[in-house]
């Protein structure tokens, strides 16, 4: 106790000796900077600039008006259901027929769970939709997968007949 | 004076000296758990309008939201709050001061000042000195909220502070911007956006006003967090097949594939406060769970057993995960000690509550509740007090404190 109070007593000390000197002037306190974001960030609207080494290439061109059935899947799953592989087998056969054409699938799901999560999840949709084509023996250099989550439903509200709309797979075919 | 007492405020004085400061926080946090610290700021003056009014205003508000204090009358406070703000022409100042009163001892005797325009920035900056001066812990009122917001069918990239004031557009791509995470200098935010068609992570310089593309494969690009020494940069990326968590060294642009699971997707990077781990998001098991690997890669741990889905991780200063957790089709913040894996909820009030990020004092989460089809964000104490809105009017989404 009292070695407790000594140690006290002499720290004590030594803080009001720091504290009558320092009454003078007092500490300065952290000045506020604007700090980063703090004021108006103007991004650039051009962007496109330093990549880091980027890689394989992207599809890019523009889409054609030409409609294919979208893909559904079931709550949590990518795998392409049965009944759904007609509409793949048109895209393909359609693909043959024209033999210039590239293709990107687009992934989506319905809102529940994670939105972050939901993102790989339309990924795996997608992905299974072309492992499919190149199983029908599409090449698969000329096929990009873009996953939109939880972002672009086809049909508002909640329920399970606006879910069943929303986890899908979309075809756009491009020139 | 007791034993307990005096040991207390040897522990005080230690704080002040910058002396085992670890120890006092610890005697601070186990002493008081959620009561409150009696805080008699009467002795605080401001002008009723103006700057200084503002500055005081904010000040009050700032440290009520730290979640430490209570305010007391003259004479009942364990710690007096006093001093004087002032506006005069462009600039505003305040002396402050914090004394113990049980011992007379000053705590804090500081002298702030800005333009009239950074009073509310002031006051936060004040505010957080009196939180650390009093508990020995950082305050989170200076720091500042990166958020997506919606805007018509688009979702843009904002900016606010601690309090939701001061929202700041970032981005005006008309285009879906999600997931933003600050590096670990706060002058820069990962994220992920459509703005060239598919999905890439991108990197703003907030001093700047420039961007990098840090990813952008064929397929999935996303997942985007720095480590803590800012050198590499988790990422979910498809491009060999499947998404998949990578690292990638940002001076040269070198990947490292740290999953692989041709069944399965992965999501939600967040580092260790150390940067040797990863905890994310993966359904190998058929449902969504959290897992921790090497940041070189090697065997993942599971980390969550319970509820049905478990997302959305954020690995905390303070060694702690903040996640979201499904409970009977519901989503609920839960808390995981990578340690010893055990979790603790914080309860539902009937909403989904998701995508919590921990504020700097380890003690607040900025976290989404979703209900009734809208979606806001909300300041959670870990200690139960009730949360507070931050940006309720609209659609906001993905906080994020800065460091």
């Amino acid at each position: 106790m009292m070695k407790w109070r000594g140690w006290y007593t002499l720290l004590s000390v030594v803080l009001m000796v720091g504290a009558a000197s320092g009454c003078k002037s007092w500490r300065r306190g952290r000045t506020p900077d604007a700090g980063p974001g703090g004021t108006g960030v103007v991004v650039d609207p051009e962007f496109g600039i330093q990549d880091v080494g980027m890689g394989d290439e992207r599809i890019e061109g523009a889409p054609l008006a030409v409609k294919f059935e979208p893909v559904y899947f079931d709550y949590d799953s990518s795998q392409v259901r049965p009944s759904e592989r007609p509409k793949i087998e048109k895209v393909a056969d359609y693909l043959r027929a024209n033999s210039r054409l590239r293709l990107i699938i687009e992934g989506h799901c319905d809102e529940r769970g994670s939105a972050e999560y939901n993102l790989a999840l339309g990924e795996r949709r997608a992905l299974a939709i072309r492992a499919y084509l190149t199983g029908l023996g599409i090449d698969p250099s000329i096929i990009q997968t873009v996953s939109y989550g939880e972002e672009r439903p086809a049909a508002e509200g909640t329920g399970e007949a606006v879910w069943r709309l929303n986890r899908r797979g979309e075809f756009v075919i491009i020139q | 004076m007791s034993m307990k007492e005096s040991m207390k405020h040897l522990f005080l004085t230690a704080i002040l000296f910058g002396a085992i400061r670890t120890a006092a926080q610890d005697v601070v946090i186990t002493k008081r758990g959620s009561e409150r610290i009696a805080l008699d700021d009467s002795g605080l003056s401001a002008s009723a309008e103006g700057a200084s009014a503002v500055f005081a205003r904010t000040l009050r508000a700032d440290l009520a939201r730290s979640g430490w204090f209570e305010t007391v009358g003259p004479g009942r406070g364990e710690f007096r709050l006093s001093g004087t703000a002032t506006a005069r022409s462009e600039a505003v100042e305040a002396r402050l001061q914090v004394v113990n009163t049980a011992t007379g001892r000053s705590l804090l005797a500081r002298e702030y000042r800005s333009a009239v325009a950074e009073a509310r920035r002031l006051a936060h900056v004040a505010a957080d000195e009196i939180v650390e001066a009093v508990t020995g812990r950082p305050g989170f009122a200076s720091s500042r909220l990166a958020v997506i917001g919606k805007r018509g069918t688009a979702k843009e990239l904002f900016i606010c502070d601690s309090d939701g004031e001061n929202l700041r557009q970032i981005t005006r791509d008309n285009t879906i911007s999600l997931y933003p995470r600050w590096s670990p200098d706060g002058k820069r935010i990962v994220y992920t956006s459509y703005l060239k068609r598919f999905p890439d992570v991108l990197m703003i310089d907030l001093t700047q006003g420039q961007r990098t593309r840090l990813a952008a494969f064929p397929g999935l690009n996303a997942g985007g967090a720095m480590s803590p020494d800012g050198r590499f940069v988790a990422l979910i990326l498809s491009r060999d097949g499947n998404p998949e968590l990578y690292v990638r060294r940002l001076q040269d642009g070198m990947l490292t594939r740290l999953t692989n699971t041709p069944r399965a997707a992965e999501a939600s990077p967040s580092w260790s406060p150390d940067g040797n781990h990863i905890v994310y998001v993966s359904d190998v098991t058929g449902r969504p769970h959290l897992y921790i690997i090497g940041r070189e890669g090697g065997a993942p741990r599971r980390l969550t057993m319970r509820g049905s889905e478990n997302v959305a991780p954020d690995w905390g200063r303070n060694g702690l995960i903040a996640h979201a957790q499904n409970v009977g089709g519901r989503y609920q913040l839960a808390i995981t000690d990578p340690a010893t894996g055990e979790t603790r909820t914080l309860g539902s009030d009937g909403a989904d509550w998701e995508d919590p990020s921990w504020a700097r004092d380890g003690r607040h989460l900025a976290a989404v509740r979703k209900a009734g089809g809208r979606s806001g964000v909300y300041l959670v104490d870990i200690r139960g007090s009730d949360p507070v809105p931050l940006l309720t009017t609209g659609d906001w989404f993905s906080p994020a404190w800065s460091p």
